[in-house]
């Protein structure tokens, strides 16, 4: 027998009170009137030990409730070596990651089928009356079930589980049944069904321990050995196609636990194949084949890249021989560039860099603000104002409009705007201009980035800025857009200099200088091809749907509504998502809230976004599942083992630790306590009676 | 404040019943009251032979006219009687086991009977408060506001000193010269024989005299679950009583005292009854009447 809060013990203490009370304090009795003595007479002979055993009956009842309090509190429990296999909880966990998919070997079809099997096998052999629980391990942990008797609702949920795309991780398992642990007081069984896959592995071991109460019991499923298999790696390609000829596709071929080998590299466009390369991939490593060209029909295509068996070993996961591409082609997207008439060197900077990044999709239309009047914003990409002091009020207003619904504007605020306060588009002022060059406010005439938000889409590549020299900044004060606007880059003065700020579905980015020479040399530097690259591919939309995706990561399909301001009138359209196999997993209720979606399965989703864009994406699984490597025998022991008190007692048997099982003693100390009390209040009550009544 | 003297409950209890005195007093006021002696009044009694020496008034010529006889017209006289009430305010009187002492309990009763006797009957009332001296005297009286001196006299008794019934005696003799009745009121922790022989005076002045003895519940029948220490309310003097005394000799002596009361008060003619502060104030006072009328009426 032991205790689980010792410290409670303390309370014992206590005692002291009733022995004050009964022994140490001197007994005063109250003196009752009465209106003549005549008829009394004295006699106290017999009345003291009366008193005294009445009295000695309820200091034992008071020190007993205290005394049963303290050890109630400090929760006494016992061991008990015998548990009963009916009161030990068994939980079935399927692993149904992208990697079961492989065969299994023979003719039992994929390991899956092969784990549903033994999973089945494990479940009949249940003892009558236990329960049972099962688990399904994909991308996530989730209980198929509560915890039952009924073998037919367990083996419908066994029967039930299909092929998953997700990645599967032992430290997810882990982290589920600790807080399960939390709940479950019983002992549980925990029989892992999985092919054990090497890249399942947390990163730290601890992740992966059980609690105490659980025994952990692996299944292998499919071979000890890792089977060699080729797969697609990644594929690198344009999300937006203008010239078909530029295009190129770079995909990598990776070999795990294969030997050198002769695979032939398929380039597929809507199903049709348009190139095969033949690539000779080395012992367990890498090669990468390239596609020039890529010729696509206008609109999206769905592309992918796929590995044939060509001459050599049969691989033993074809499923992970192919990784998907979305490809739109279009032509090349106008920007607009509203300058003012003097300012020649803003539409030529920037007009070069657009050019030379983002495989020209992007044409430049620069105007002055006295011909924008009757500019319509919808048909450009996006709209640039560079170091325009004012614009027409007509061109401002449907910009307003155009940036609430999913457009989106770049502001330069240079040294024309000091003039004026007002910054157009951005719902802001000037307050300031910081002029470095005339050395007010640094030694060397000029100032430069002091930080900058790399995870920003319009900052990924902010190597160059760091030399960059900037004469003049405009002060922005941010006071006013708390929890709408994120500094992407200061100056080393602390002066704002990239700021992005979210109204409604759209974006407006302030730059705080100038994209003339004039102010700062960021045009002269090559980081600004890269700023205006990722800019402009941020602004257009693009940046959110190019590229490929993994299974199970998310996509943002709507702004977050700012409460504050509830501006977002594109919020409350609908969003439409249509899923690899044509159903929309979306209900209308989600579809008219839901700000994020997750990409489950591997294929192509046709995502109609909440700004009006349509997107066209490829989901492929995470290539860790291609590594078919399993965990070595001794770490499996080392795991199964740690169940119970961890790692350190990993030598102690599983079954041993789950029969040493642990009862409380608590609430019958509860139960004892509570006839106590009543006892003591019945004794007492009469005494109190009798102060009450001399009173 | 003077109200709470006349619940209407109780009045309502008494309000039936015709307050008979026993004696006649003299007193030519007209009244409900039959005198049993002849007096001059409007209700013819009967004739008598003239008789030298007296008054030619009454004479009744009529009948001399006829006869040639002198006879007197002799009328039924009609009464007041006189009624003082005798308040023991002694500190004995404050005890109570409930929410009522037995002073606020004698309170209420002779208020009671203040109200019957005045504004019912119009016999004149008056108050002696007393514990072991006279602390108050109301002269007793029909005029208009003698109700309201009457129950002021009943709030200014507070319970105060010792009860000695000896002392004041003489002082009841000077104030109670006219025939009536007198009530006393008391809880009478006293000897009886002392009590009989001091109050037993006032009979012979022709009064009818009757001890309300006033008792709380748990006086006669104690309750006590451990040993206790008393204190005597009048002399302070402390006790320490044990319960299985309470509940065998107490109960004895008690039963003792009350019987040698009733007895000695019977012997002196005095009438005599004891009323617990638990019973209804209009069943007291109606069981009192109605055995004051029942009596009356075996007397005639």
């Amino acid at each position: 027998m032991g205790f689980l809060a010792p410290w409670f013990l303390a309370g014992a203490l206590a005692v002291g009170l009733p022995v004050f009370v009964h022994l140490l304090r001197k007994q005063t009795t109250v003196p009752r009137p009465v209106s003549s003595l005549m008829f009394f007479e004295q006699g106290t002979q017999s009345s003291t030990r009366h008193r005294r055993l009445r009295y000695l009956l309820l200091f034992t009842l008071r020190t007993l409730t205290v005394l049963l309090l303290a050890l109630a509190f400090a929760r006494p429990y016992f061991r008990h070596k015998t548990v009963l296999a009916s009161d030990k909880l068994l939980l079935v966990a399927v692993d149904d990651s992208y990697s079961m998919n492989a065969k299994a070997g023979g003719d039992a079809g994929t390991k899956l089928d092969e784990a549903k099997r033994e999973a089945l096998q494990t479940l009949s052999h249940k003892s009558v009356g236990q329960k049972a629980q099962v688990i399904e391990l994909g991308g996530q942990m989730k209980l198929l079930t509560q915890p039952v008797e009924e073998g037919d609702q367990l083996r419908a949920a066994v029967d039930g589980i299909t092929p998953g795309d997700g990645h599967a991780t032992f430290g997810e398992l882990g982290r589920g049944m600790r807080a399960m642990a939390e709940t479950v007081h019983t002992p549980m069984e925990l029989d892992l069904f999985s092919d054990m896959q090497e890249s399942n592995m947390p990163g730290n071991f601890a992740d992966m321990v059980m609690p105490g109460n659980v025994q952990l019991v692996l299944h292998r499923v499919g071979a000890e050995k890792a089977t060699p298999n080729w797969t697609v790696e990644s594929v690198q390609a344009p999300g937006q196609l203008v010239d078909t000829k530029k295009a190129r596709v770079i995909a990598v071929i990776a070999g795990h636990a294969t030997p050198a080998a002769s695979r032939t590299a398929s380039l597929v466009v809507n199903g049709n194949v348009v190139a095969t390369k033949k690539v000779d991939v080395p012992a367990d490593g890498r090669a990468t084949v390239v596609f020039e060209g890529l010729d696509v029909p206008y609109g999206e295509s769905r592309c992918a890249v796929r590995v044939g068996s060509g001459e050599g070993a049969a691989d033993a996961f074809p499923s992970d021989d192919a990784s998907w591409f979305a490809v739109k082609r279009a032509d090349p997207e106008r920007v607009l560039f509203v300058h003012q008439a003097t300012d020649t060197r803003s539409p030529l900077y920037f007009g070069a860099a657009l050019a030379a990044a983002a495989q020209a999709e992007f044409v430049l239309q620069p105007i002055t603000p006295e011909q924008s009047s009757d500019i319509d914003p919808t048909k450009y990409a996006f709209v640039v104002l560079s170091d325009v002091p004012s614009v027409p009020a007509i061109l401002e207003n449907t910009l307003i409009r155009n940036v609430q619904v999913g457009g989106s504007v770049l502001v330069a605020a240079g040294m024309a705007e000091s003039h004026r306060e007002h910054i157009p588009v951005y719902d802001g002022n000037v307050q300031d201009g910081h002029f470095y060059a005339h050395g007010l406010a640094d030694a060397a005439g000029f100032a430069t980035v002091g930080e900058a938000d790399g995870s920003h889409p319009a900052m990924k590549d902010a190597n160059g800025w760091e030399g960059t020299k900037f004469f003049y900044a405009a002060a922005v004060p941010l006071d006013h857009d708390a929890g709408k606007a994120r500094v992407v880059a200061r100056l080393g003065d602390g002066t704002p200099l990239l700021i992005d700020r979210q109204m409604g579905e759209g974006h407006v980015l302030l730059f705080a200088s100038g994209f003339d020479n004039l102010t700062n040399d960021l045009p002269l530097n090559p980081a600004f091809v890269a700023f205006v690259d990722q800019t402009a591919k941020y602004l257009s939309g693009e940046e959110r749907v190019s590229g490929a995706r993994v299974v199970d990561s998310y996509v943002q399909l709507r702004n977050p509504v700012n409460e504050a301001s509830g501006d977002s009138a594109a919020s409350k359209a609908t969003v439409d998502v249509v899923g690899p196999d044509g159903k929309r997993p979306l209900s209308l209720k989600e579809a008219a809230a839901a700000q994020s979606f997750q990409l489950e399965h591997a294929g192509f989703y046709q995502i109609h976004f909440a700004n009006g864009r349509n997107a066209l994406i490829a989901v492929n699984p995470d290539p860790r599942e291609s590594d078919l490597a399993t965990v070595p025998d001794d770490v499996l022991k080392l795991w199964s083992g740690s169940a119970g008190t961890g790692a350190a007692t990993a030598g102690e048997s599983a079954s041993e630790q789950a029969d040493n099982s642990v009862s409380g003693l608590w609430w019958w100390f509860m139960l004892m306590l509570a006839i106590t009390a009543l006892a003591e209040s019945a004794v007492a009550s009469g005494y109190l009676g009798t102060q009450r009544e001399a009173a | 404040m003077l109200q709470r003297f006349l619940d209407p409950a109780v009045l309502h209890g008494i309000n039936g019943l015709d307050l008979v005195a026993k004696t006649v007093v003299d007193g030519f006021v007209a009244g409900l009251h039959r005198s049993p002696d002849f007096g001059f009044s409007l209700e013819f009694a009967e004739y008598r032979a003239y008789s030298p020496g007296d008054d030619l008034r009454h004479v009744d010529w009529n009948l001399f006219a006829r006869t040639e006889r002198c006879y007197l017209k002799r009328y039924r006289g009609e009464t007041n009687s006189q009624m003082t009430l005798l308040l023991d305010a002694s500190n004995s009187m404050k005890f109570s086991s409930h929410a009522v002492t037995k002073m606020d309990y004698a309170r209420y009763m002779a208020a009671s009977l203040f109200y019957l006797s005045l504004h019912n009957q119009r016999d004149p009332a008056g108050l002696i408060v007393f514990d072991d001296e006279v602390r108050n005297y109301v002269r007793p009286s029909t005029r208009q506001g003698q109700l309201h001196r009457l129950l002021a006299g009943l709030e200014q008794a507070e319970p105060a000193a010792r009860t000695d019934f000896g002392k004041p005696l003489q002082h009841f003799q000077e104030f109670l010269k006219r025939r009536g009745i007198v009530l006393v009121i008391s809880d009478f922790y006293e000897q009886p024989e002392t009590i009989v022989k001091a109050i037993e005076p006032l009979r012979f002045h022709g009064s009818e005299v009757v001890l309300f003895h006033i008792l709380d519940p748990k006086e006669i029948y104690p309750e006590m679950k451990g040993p206790s220490i008393l204190v005597d309310l009048e002399t302070d003097q402390r006790l320490e009583v044990i319960p299985d005394y309470v509940k065998t000799e107490y109960r004895a002596k008690m039963d003792n005292h009350l019987q040698q009361m009733k007895e000695r008060a019977q012997s002196a003619g005095l009438g005599y009854h004891l009323l617990t502060t638990d019973k209804p104030l209009d069943r007291a006072l109606t069981e009192y009447l109605s055995l004051r009328r029942s009596s009356i009426a075996g007397g005639r």
